[in-house]
């Protein structure tokens, strides 16, 4: 009886054994820093956050279910709202591109807990943006793509749109139109907290407060949030 | 033991014949025959030996010179016979046993190798022993000693040779020979018939050395260099490369001969140089460094990415005139293929890593090396300075040190957008507000006007001077630098901006947003 029990309990699939054997082979051969992945990841398997992407704390209060792994999302407005997810994607050990935005101030996205070991930038995508980040889905867990005002037409979205599910990579289209994209967020400046008693020549800019915007076919309408 | 006079003789221009005399702390440790002939020793004052020898040429030690002239000398000797063995500027020790077969005998090898000497313009004395010690002072005599008369040739010396031969002897070896000396002992075949015991359990380690050299037993074989791997990878092109389609074809075929001999030499390559000849003769080179160990599809990427950005030059005239006929990949800097063990498994994410690598290097191949960048935190005051970008592939070398400490570095939040856009900073009369000399606004600022904006101010912090390389001419130029944090009402929307104070200009340097 005890033993049909603990065979019970035991019963993980292969593929889980598989990860959870290499993890403690790495733990013992003592390969991976703790910088290379962040903190040890937990033993036990959590199927929910494999498909699901990182999301920064301000958002994934404000979204009633995660951003699912694969999808399309056109964020608007605030920058701070695509750092932010790049942050959290890669201190959870995932990686990342940033395209087409030359003005990205990536040391935003550090003070925010992003690894800059796992982020590449490619300011000048030429003439195709979308077809650059299209072969950066291959590797990449998440694509920040900067239209740059261009709109792309509802074909060569959904081709891509297709390769993003097949390859499990989220893409997050900015400065543009995607027709099609599942979910839309949007972040506007709101307000800025400074240090000190707010009068002018004292102090320093201390805090950004966004609100923030989602639509889409995951969540049934429209949810109005303020996040700081 | 000349060698040093010699050396100071060449580079001095002076003809063989000349006395020379070399000095260390006022004291003469080499000189030349003809100044020998005057009277000159080793050990005079230099004064002394002036005074003997008036027209001597006198210079101080310099053992780069000594070493940098003996070059030739063994550079013509590894011709004649390979892996000869540099024990000090000035005296060379190989093994004769293969130089003896190939050219008959003993004698007739130490013949060539004179001629060989002389023709790299120094003389030179030959001396054949058993033992390399021994044949040291063979050399000095002259002489070539019969196999097994180590013994007997080195009893006739003087105790005091023990200690003649810096290279072959320990520091304290002077002391030995002196006190062997005041103890009776004159010549090294009475050191020689000592018991071994008695030499150990009175004079030391080093004493024990000297013996086995005075007994002529077995000390070390010379221990030539190995002459370095050739490791080049060269193609002549024929028909010429000027397009890039046949580039990519050469640097394919050229990144696998270069990697098959990597590979047989057990390295990897982590600084390439390409080298291009064209038919004009114009040579081109660049150096490619990696922070891995380059694979072949990666060498034959580099090769193409070069010769396209050869060929194709934005400016037509720099391009090359002539396409190109040779082709050369050189590892400048290789790493032993110990240091490349990858993990077992692979290690955790290990896998993720290379697929995005994989992905970016595609990316690079569609756009150009320089496309991808990656970010790497570096030290600096401002938002800009602190991340510095490397092309993919290359080292990842911040521009500055994160780890110093930067007094004035701004305070968290950065901004998220980074701009360099000038701006007017106006005061409540309109005109433009400065940095003065003591760090401070010439009067409160209350309007930014750019073209297409002219907002009021609702608050400012600053400015916060940056008082960075001052002593830097080309930096003094730029004359005060300052930043300032504005928060402006436009349209209703508050906006937070990062100013600069630069050459008397106001830039809006990032946007907190």
């Amino acid at each position: 009886m005890t033993v049909a029990m603990s065979l019970e309990q035991r019963r993980v699939d292969r593929a889980e054994q598989v990860e959870h054997l290499r993890r403690k082979i790495a733990a013992v051969s003592g390969k991976v820093g703790d910088g290379r992945r962040g903190p040890a990841p937990s033993i036990d398997p959590l199927p929910d956050s494999e498909s699901l992407l990182p999301l920064p704390e301000s958002l994934a209060e404000l979204l009633p279910t995660s951003l699912p792994r694969g999808t399309v999302a056109v964020l608007s407005g605030a920058r701070s709202l695509s750092l932010s997810m790049v942050a959290a994607v890669t201190a959870e050990g995932g990686h990342a591109a940033i395209v087409g935005q030359p003005d990205v101030g990536l040391l935003a996205a550090v003070e925010m807990g992003a690894d800059l070991s796992r982020i590449a930038v490619i300011p000048e995508p030429g003439a195709d943006p979308v077809e650059v980040a299209a072969v950066l889905m291959d590797g990449m867990d998440l694509v920040v793509l900067g239209l740059g005002g261009r709109s792309v037409p509802a074909g060569r979205a959904r081709a891509v749109v297709a390769r993003a599910r097949q390859k499990g990579c989220t893409l997050l289209v900015t400065g543009g139109d995607w027709q099609g994209a599942s979910t839309r967020l949007e972040a506007r400046v709101c307000g800025y907290e400074v240090t000190g008693p707010g009068r002018p020549g004292i102090g320093r800019i201390s805090k950004v407060r966004l609100a923030m915007r989602a639509r889409g076919r995951s969540f049934g309408g429209t949810v109005r949030a303020v996040g700081g | 033991m000349d060698w040093p006079a010699v050396a100071a003789l060449v580079a001095a221009g002076l003809p063989p014949t000349a006395p020379v005399a070399v000095t260390l702390a006022n004291r003469v440790i080499a000189c030349s025959a003809s100044a020998r002939a005057a009277g000159v020793r080793r050990g005079l004052r230099r004064r002394e030996s002036q005074a003997r020898c008036p027209e001597l040429h006198v210079v101080t030690a310099d053992p780069a010179r000594d070493a940098r002239h003996f070059e030739v000398v063994t550079a013509a000797v590894d011709d004649l016979v390979p892996r000869a063995e540099v024990l000090r500027p000035g005296l060379l020790v190989l093994s004769v046993r293969g130089a003896a077969r190939y050219f008959g005998s003993e004698e007739a090898a130490a013949e060539r190798l004179v001629d060989a000497v002389a023709a790299a313009g120094a003389e030179c004395q030959v001396g054949v022993a058993d033992q390399l010690a021994t044949a040291v002072f063979a050399a000095r005599a002259g002489r070539i000693v019969e196999p097994g008369k180590d013994a007997l040739f080195l009893s006739a010396l003087s105790i005091r040779q023990l200690a003649t031969e810096p290279s072959l002897a320990a520091p304290g070896r002077e002391d030995l020979a002196d006190l062997l000396w005041r103890m009776g002992i004159r010549n090294i075949g009475q050191f020689a018939a000592l018991t071994r015991s008695d030499v150990a359990s009175r004079f030391g380690a080093d004493a024990v050395a000297a013996h086995r050299f005075a007994r002529g037993e077995p000390i070390r074989g010379p221990s030539g260099r190995e002459p370095p791997a050739e490791l080049d990878a060269v193609m002549n092109c024929d028909p010429p490369i000027d397009r890039v389609d046949a580039a990519a074809f050469a640097g394919r075929s050229l990144a696998s001969t270069l990697h098959r001999s990597l590979e047989a030499a057990g390295v990897g390559c982590t600084r390439l140089a390409i080298h291009a000849v064209t038919a004009n003769g114009q040579e081109l080179e660049r150096v490619w460094r990696c922070a891995e160990p380059l694979t072949e599809d990666a060498t034959a990427d580099r090769v193409r990415w070069q010769l396209d950005g050869w060929l194709n030059k934005r400016n037509p005239n720099d391009r090359p005139t002539a396409p190109v006929t040779l082709i050369r990949l050189r590892p400048v800097e290789v790493v032993s293929a110990e240091a490349l063990q990858l993990p077992l498994w692979g290690g955790i994410g290990e896998e993720d890593r290379l697929r995005a690598r994989r992905a970016l290097v595609r990316v690079q191949g569609l756009l150009g090396p320089e496309a991808v960048q990656v970010p790497v935190l570096s030290g600096g005051r401002g938002p800009a300075e602190r991340i510095t970008f490397t092309p993919l592939g290359d080292e990842l070398v911040p521009r500055a040190d994160p780890g110093q400490p930067w007094p004035g570095q701004l305070p968290e939040p950065s901004p998220t957008v980074l701009l360099d856009d000038p701006v007017e900073l106006l005061d409540a009369d309109g005109n433009p507000v400065r940095v003065t000399g003591r760090g401070l606004f010439s009067a409160n600022p209350s309007r930014l006007a750019a073209p297409g904006r002219d907002d009021a101010l609702s608050w400012w912090a600053g400015p916060w001077p940056v008082d960075e390389r001052w002593w830097d001419p080309e930096q003094a130029k730029a004359g005060r630098t300052a930043r300032a944090q504005v928060l402006v009402n436009g349209d209703g929307r508050p906006q937070a901006l990062l100013l600069c104070y630069r050459q008397r200009r106001w830039y809006v340097e990032g946007i907190y947003e």
